[in-house]
């Protein structure tokens, strides 16, 4: 087992430090570029590792005994590593390696030229370790090592073209000003923006973290007495701890109102978008989220503290996954479009999950899937994107049908993943969709009908951009010209990817285990195929109709001003503490540098003129002491 | 078995006063070599849970005895001022022929070979005198060991430092002389009351002499207000002084501290809730500081205020946050040893120190731009030591304070603004549009040591270091930290 | 009988020096070799003695060359005495015996210098007519606890003040320092403070009464305005030999401060070891600074030891006079005493570092630096920690 596990690691890790050391000797060194196989190479035998682990580990259920496996770590304090392999990490594993690796493959064509291809590799496989680990461990210190990677990784390669010359790079119209905010952002300063945002999330979730460690004596996920817990800290505590821990999951999934780190992200190289800021790393933060209700089981003993904190991950998924959809809606540029797109169906994974509490655990298998089917469908999409923005050097939609004719496999993959990630039936996400009508659905005597018809909504909107997005770049955008540059490997990297999604059509409707045959029961429903029908009109509605020119877009297409709150309230609120600060310590130096030394040089000034030189003087100073001293003697 | 760690702190003793012998390079070599001896052996007495006292002699009452104290305690101590003095040496050889070029041309010294023999002396008495520090067993020989290091660095700014030196020189000699000196105070009327300063003989601190005891290390930390000598000291010392200064000097005020907590925590238990006010209120405000400075090494120093204020806030949290103070401590000298000397490679190679005419600095100097990450990585708590310094504190902040919000939400802003700070810094010096300059060739020994420093501070979170730190630090702490969960285990162990 | 041996063979070369003064040198030398059997402190106050001599060896047309050195050894000679003797009328005669050659010595130097000496032999006869006066009275009165007492005291006070120089009645310090012949002035601000402490500390000790630590009230404030005048004053001054003056002021000041400690009998061997390794560390640091003043500067390595020394970093002696008086201090219940001491000791370091870089310029092969080589490693025998002092202190007949 230990072996695997090193692999599992290890191998990204390591097959990535030759092409670092070489970028930190010399700059470009063109003998080193073949080291990139090298690094790809290391996510492979990850993949291999991954699916040692999902297949010969006994069943796969959602009902299956968890297996742990338990490495040393500070025993004292009873902190271990701690893997677990269940029914979620097997499957989230495989498809962690699986993504990393075909756009690994990518990646070798795509970033073939780059001039910082060491820093790229090594920070790309840093990234899978660390998603690895935090899919596996069950170890809350652990996870959060892996965490604080994922973390890493965004923002060395948000900024990984960090020196900002090349605009194709930038998010937003350069040059474009709304008030005093600059609308546009730069690599570095979006990878600064990604993980002082994260940050924000992190710390509270460590402080959690620690507070679970002194509370139970225990940090592994699965063997906390989350029942008992609140008994010991009360509803309130209980509010307190989760949704601090929670705070980290949001930042790390962008919910609102930590979203816009997110948009801006997509200054990385497309790979990067793909990988982790679509299909993988801010999934983790659902992803964790399934894992704690998993073991949790809130839907067992119903604490008061539980209910309060899944009502606010309900709804804060749902608003987050209407405002991304809106946001996408009134987006122009390629990536960005698809970055608001990805936040809405991470919401839509927390709304989903949350709704364990009510229904139980189809609730976290439902967003479990949609997570599943969101990655390929929303990968291939960047990667797409990518190809696209190679071809045609621009990053905003452009593009007619003849684009269309040039990249015909590009277009195929966009057909079909629009397709199967809108819901419409009968294609892959349709299925998981109506599990989530359904489960919403099972809200309303809780929580009235209100989280079925945001969810109802966003789906809506959600099928219009990616129609949207179809239309704009293949059919009716602007004329463009194309720049053709072979690109084979990455074409048969996203023609695997929407295969994928097919195999995952093919499991959905021929499986009858939990819980696939709960999806084929609400996808027979009626109801589910009146709102599969909605969706396909908004679809089609967009498709021919793909950009209505008005105030409201452009409002949306600015991310409902949200920017502001990072850029420029955040922004000006610690500008003006760190000025106060400033002239704090300006005081401070002045009365230490300036007063008090004047006042030592008036005093040593003032002692030293008594040296007049004339004994006279003197005499009459010592005279007086003697009669001062007499005087005192007298009163004593 | 004993391995002689009480023997090795001494071998850069003797080196000091064997280097001005020597050529530049013999003496490099010299000096690294005879921090690596004691850095080995502390590390492997660390791994053993070594605890031991050696006397060297007894003065009687009121002073007492004068011995070693080998604990894991010092041991973590001495490692991290072993490693960091080992790096730091062999950084300065490079360094100081620039610095000598430099002085030379200003006609402020005559010969540099001269100037080496002297600066080798000085540094390697300097770096001794701390190593000392943490393995004395009575306060008196630890306030002797103060004072050294204190004279010896405040000669070394004077004479090699930048700027107004000699001013800058005097005014952090003036300040850490008061710290000193009371902290001096508090030790004699603990020697008047219990007639020893020996650290295992003494059971009681009274509350002056504790009260003098801390308000010196206030000053030396610094604290809030007593901060204003720290970022000129830092910033116009040569830096590998500064990369000794700032790293490890300081926090000794925070390693005198968890000594004298250890034998009486009455005053600190007494004053909990102010003594972490003014720990959080110091490090915000230095953090805060961080974002307006210019300079590079002032920025740096102000992120070391900040950092001390860790300490302070640590040092109320019971013994998850003492365990916390001294990994914050390993973890702070690692990080910010690395950031100064990135400092003085980008002094040394481009003689440029205002951050407003760096930028995209990662262009000219890859690899000190990635030293420089992994030194903020630490300050931050990413993936390195830092990480469990945060763990432990923010564990006694959940064990001591619970769900008081305002604490906690009071040492996550400390905790975020940190991450804030270094990442701030990085963008704006290493990334964005290159600054316009050639492209430099320089000695691998401007970057190669802070790769080793980085290397420990990463494999510190990983068995068997974080093992045996942690199993050390509870041995220290007397168990109290495994207390923490066999409480609520109910003495169970799974 | 040795004691009366030593004054003939000091006669003797007293008589000589007008025949040859290097027969007046060596006798005068082993005079003082022979007086440091005397007392276990002596062999110290002998080093001092010696480096005085020594450093007279340097004024070249030297007016009264040849009993120079006797009237230095005769000091020394006075200062042993000052310790064993217990009687009063006895202690007084040494008071002004250790005080009489200074007035002649004040005015020697390459050239002779007649303003200074009557400048300062103004002072020294006002501060011993007070001396006496002041101990007559406190002897009268100590018994009764009378008016008298207190008002002997405060004037014994008064002149102890005047001869020594210690703020506000200072004035002639920094005068005579800065104008007279630097040799002269170290051995005024060495050997000759010796005795006035000794004395009055006898004085104080056999008429103690519950009053006293009272007026040891007046003793520490008097003492805290003569740090902070000597100290502050310094700051500003950039002449060498005015730097020094100040120096002394404040030092004296230091001494001052641990006879308010005298009172207590557990710490009284602390206070006097402190007042005594003070003395010693003013003797070795004037010396050796006005050696330099006068060589022309000296190795950086000395005026470093010497301006560190005064700062009081250990393991230098420096450190450990003002260490055994704060502890002394800080016992008999002197904390804020012992905190105005430490503030002082921070406020002088600019000035002694600016006197260290100042005369640092380099080593010269001459007696003055020989002189200064020979202070600076005086200031290095408390590398073994003192607690042997301690013990000296503790055995000297009192």
């Amino acid at each position: 087992m230990i072996e695997v596990l090193a692999i599992l690691f290890l191998a990204p890790i390591f097959s990535s430090i030759p092409i670092a050391i070489a970028w930190g000797i010399e700059p470009r060194p063109r003998w080193a570029e073949k080291l990139s196989y090298l690094s790809v190479f290391g996510l492979f035998l990850s993949l291999l590792a991954s699916l040692y682990l999902l297949i010969y580990l006994g069943e796969l259920s959602p009902e299956a005994k968890p297996i742990k496996y338990t490495i040393e770590w500070i025993p004292a304090l009873n902190i271990n590593f701690v893997f677990i392999f269940d029914y979620l990490s097997r499957i989230m594993g495989v498809l962690t390696a699986l993504i990393a690796f075909l756009i690994g493959v990518y990646g070798l064509e795509y970033m073939r030229n780059d001039y910082r291809l060491g820093w790229y590799w090594f920070f790309f496989n840093l990234f899978t370790a660390s998603m690895l680990l935090t899919v596996y461990s069950d170890n809350m210190l652990l996870l959060f090592i892996g965490w604080e990677g994922l973390g890493l990784a965004s923002w060395g390669l948000i900024g990984h073209w960090f020196r900002d010359d090349d605009e194709l790079s930038y998010v937003g119209n350069v040059g474009r000003k709304i008030w005093k905010l600059n609308m546009f952002w730069t690599p570095s300063f979006a990878g600064w923006r990604a993980i002082s945002t994260i940050r924000i999330g992190d710390m509270p979730m460590f402080f959690a973290i620690a507070a679970f460690f002194v509370l139970t004596g225990t940090l592994n996920i699965s063997e906390i007495d989350w029942h008992g817990l609140e008994g010991k800290v009360g509803t309130v505590g209980i509010v307190i701890l989760i949704t601090a821990f929670s705070m980290g999951l949001f930042a790390k999934s962008a919910q609102l109102p930590f979203s816009d780190w997110l948009m801006t992200a997509m200054t990385g190289p497309t790979t990067v978008s793909a990988l982790l800021h679509s299909a993988t790393m801010v999934a983790a933060g659902t992803y964790i989220f399934m894992r704690l209700s998993w073991y949790i089981e809130p839907w067992k003993f119903h604490g008061h503290g539980y209910e309060y904190v899944y009502i606010l991950v309900l709804f804060l998924g749902l608003a987050s996954a209407l405002y991304g959809a809106l946001v996408a809606a009134g987006c122009l540029e390629r990536k960005v479009l698809l970055a608001a797109s990805t936040m809405s169906s991470l919401g839509l994974m927390f709304a989903s999950t949350a709704t364990c509490y009510w229904v139980g655990k189809i609730g976290i298998l439902v967003g479990f899937w949609y997570l599943v089917t969101h990655a390929f469908a929303k990968a291939t999409l960047f990667l797409v994107a990518g190809h696209l923005i190679h071809e045609t050097h621009d990053r905003f939609c452009v593009g007619d049908f003849e684009v269309a004719k040039h990249l015909k496999l590009a277009f195929i993959a966009t057909v079909a993943a629009t397709l199967s990630l809108s819901g419409i039936p009968p294609l892959t996400a349709y299925w998981v969709k109506s599990g989530m009508d359904g489960v919403m659905h099972a809200l309303e005597h809780e929580l009235g009908y209100l989280p079925l018809v945001l969810l109802i909504l966003t789906s809506m909107v959600y099928s219009g951009f990616l129609a949207k997005f179809l239309s704009l770049n293949f059919i009716k955008g602007k004329h463009v010209h194309i720049h053709p540059h072979g690109g084979k490997l990455m074409e048969i990297s996203y023609t695997a990817m929407f295969l994928m999604l097919f195999l995952l059509l093919a499991i959905y409707i021929t499986s009858y285990e939990k819980p696939f045959k709960e999806f084929h029961h609400e996808g027979f429903l009626p109801s589910s195929i009146a709102v599969g029908i909605l969706v396909l009109a908004a679809y089609i509605f967009a498709l021919y109709k793909p950009q209505i020119k008005s105030k409201v877009g452009e409002f949306l297409g600015d991310r409902m001003y949200l920017p502001f709150l990072n850029d420029l309230i955040v922004a000006k609120f610690g500008w003006v503490l760190s000025t106060l600060s400033d002239y704090g310590n300006r005081f401070i130096d002045f009365m230490c540098h300036k007063a008090v030394p004047k006042l030592f040089e008036i005093y040593s000034n003032g002692t030293r003129m008594i040296q007049s030189g004339n004994i006279n003087t003197y005499i009459k100073i010592a005279v007086a002491f003697v009669f001062i001293v007499v005087l005192i003697a007298a009163g004593w | 078995m004993n391995v002689l760690i009480e023997l090795a702190i001494f071998i850069p003793l003797i080196v000091t006063f064997l280097l001005p012998a020597l050529r530049e390079k013999a003496a490099t070599a010299l000096s690294t070599t005879s921090f690596l001896i004691p850095m080995v052996l502390s590390l492997y007495s660390l791994l053993k849970l070594q605890s031991y006292n050696v006397s060297l002699f007894d003065f009687g009452p009121p002073i007492g005895e004068f011995y070693i104290l080998v604990d894991p305690v010092s041991n973590a101590f001495g490692f991290t001022i072993c490693l960091v003095s080992a790096m730091v040496a062999a950084y300065s050889l490079p360094y100081m022929r620039h610095r000598f070029v430099e002085m030379l041309h200003h006609k402020e010294i005559e010969n540099s070979e001269k100037e080496f023999k002297k600066y080798w002396f000085l540094y390697n008495f300097y770096a001794v005198s701390m190593l000392l520090l943490v393995y004395s067993g009575n306060f008196l020989l630890l306030y002797i060991f103060l004072e050294i290091s204190l004279l010896t660095s405040f000669l070394l700014i004077y004479l090699y430092g930048y700027g107004n030196r000699q001013w800058v020189g005097i005014l952090y000699f003036v300040w850490t002389h008061i710290a000193g000196v009371l902290a001096l105070l508090g030790f004699l009327i603990l020697a008047f009351e219990s007639q020893t300063l020996a650290i295992k003989d003494l059971r009681a601190v009274s509350f002056v002499a504790w009260l003098l005891i801390f308000l010196g290390m206030i000053v030396k930390l610094p604290g809030l207000g007593a901060h204003m000598w720290l970022p000129w000291a830092h910033a116009e010392a040569p830096t590998p002084v500064s990369a000794l200064l700032s790293p490890i000097m300081v926090g000794l005020a925070g390693y005198i501290l968890f000594r004298v907590y250890m034998i009486d925590s009455s005053f600190v238990l007494d004053f909990k809730n102010l003594i972490l006010a003014y720990g959080i209120a110091t490090s915000i405000y230095a953090g805060l500081s961080v974002l307006k400075q210019t300079d590079y090494k002032r920025l740096l120093a102000y992120s070391t205020v900040s950092q001390m204020g860790y300490m302070l806030i640590a040092l109320c949290l019971g013994a998850a946050g003492l365990a916390g103070l001294i990994v914050q401590y390993m973890s702070h000298a690692f990080g910010k040893s690395i950031l100064f000397m990135t400092a003085g490679a980008i002094i040394a190679t481009f003689n440029l120190r205002d951050i407003k005419k760096m930028g995209g600095m990662h262009e000219h100097i890859p690899t000190i731009a990635n030293a420089a990450l992994i030194g903020f990585m630490t300050l931050s708590g990413i993936l390195t030591i830092g990480m469990f310094g945060e763990f432990l504190i923010l564990a006694g902040v959940a064990k001591v304070y619970g769900f008081d919000l305002s604490v906690v939400l009071a040492v996550v802003v400390v905790f975020i603004i940190s991450g804030f700070y270094s990442f701030y810094t990085m963008k704006v010096i290493y990334y964005g549009r290159p600054a316009k300059y050639e492209k430099p060739k320089f000695s691998r020994l401007l970057d190669a040591p802070l790769y080793v420093i980085a290397f420990f501070s990463v494999i510190f979170i990983f068995p068997p270091l974080a093992t045996a730190l942690i199993n050390g630090l509870d041995f220290a702490l007397g168990g109290e930290l495994v207390k923490i969960i066999k409480e609520v285990l109910g003495g169970v162990r799974p | 009988m040795l004691e009366l041996a030593i004054l003939i063979i000091l006669t003797i070369a007293a008589a000589l020096s007008y025949w040859d003064r290097r027969f007046s040198l060596a006798l005068s030398l082993l005079a003082i070799f022979a007086a440091s059997v005397i007392l276990p402190l002596a062999p110290l106050l002998t080093l001092v003695a010696f480096l005085g001599i020594i450093f007279l060896l340097v004024i070249k047309n030297n007016q009264i060359a040849g009993v120079d050195y006797v009237m230095v050894a005769f000091m020394l000679v006075v200062t042993v005495l000052a310790f064993v003797v217990k009687d009063l009328a006895l202690l007084l005669t040494l008071f002004v015996a250790a005080s009489v050659p200074t007035y002649l010595l004040v005015m020697i130097g390459d050239k002779l210098n007649i303003d200074i000496g009557i400048k300062y032999v103004t002072f020294m006869v006002l501060a011993t007519i007070l001396f006496i006066i002041g101990a007559a009275l406190t002897y009268y009165g100590y018994e009764e606890r009378s008016p008298l007492y207190i008002a002997g005291f405060l004037i014994l006070l008064t002149g102890l003040c005047l001869e020594v120089g210690i703020a506000p009645v200072h004035e002639w310090v920094p005068d005579v320092f800065a104008s007279a012949d630097p040799v002269p002035v170290s051995i005024i601000a060495s050997l000759a403070k010796f005795v006035p402490f000794v004395v009055a500390y006898k004085i104080f000790l056999v008429t103690a009464n519950p009053l006293t630590a009272q007026l040891l009230f007046v003793v520490a404030i008097v003492s805290a305005i003569s740090m902070f005048v000597g100290n502050i004053a310094a700051l500003t001054s950039y002449e060498p030999s005015r730097i020094l003056a100040y120096s002394t002021v404040a030092n004296m000041g230091y001494i001052l401060a641990a006879f308010s400690a005298i009172m207590s009998k557990e710490l009284i061997y602390f206070a006097l070891a402190g007042v005594l390794l003070q003395l010693f560390v003013n003797s070795f640091g004037k010396i050796g600074f006005f050696a330099s003043i006068k060589g022309g500067g000296t190795s950086s390595l000395y005026s470093w030891i010497l301006g560190v020394s005064f700062i009081g970093i250990p393991p230098l002696m420096g450190f450990w006079s003002k260490f055994f008086i704060i502890y002394a201090l800080v016992f008999s219940n002197y904390v804020w005493l012992a905190i105005i001491l430490i503030l002082n000791s921070a406020i002088s370091v600019p000035y002694y570092v600016r006197l260290s870089r100042i005369l640092g310029t380099g080593w010269r092969r001459n007696i003055a630096n020989t002189t200064a080589l020979i202070s600076a490693a005086a200031m290095l025998i408390t590398v073994i920690p003192p607690t042997w002092f301690v013990d000296l202190v503790t055995m000297a007949r009192w």
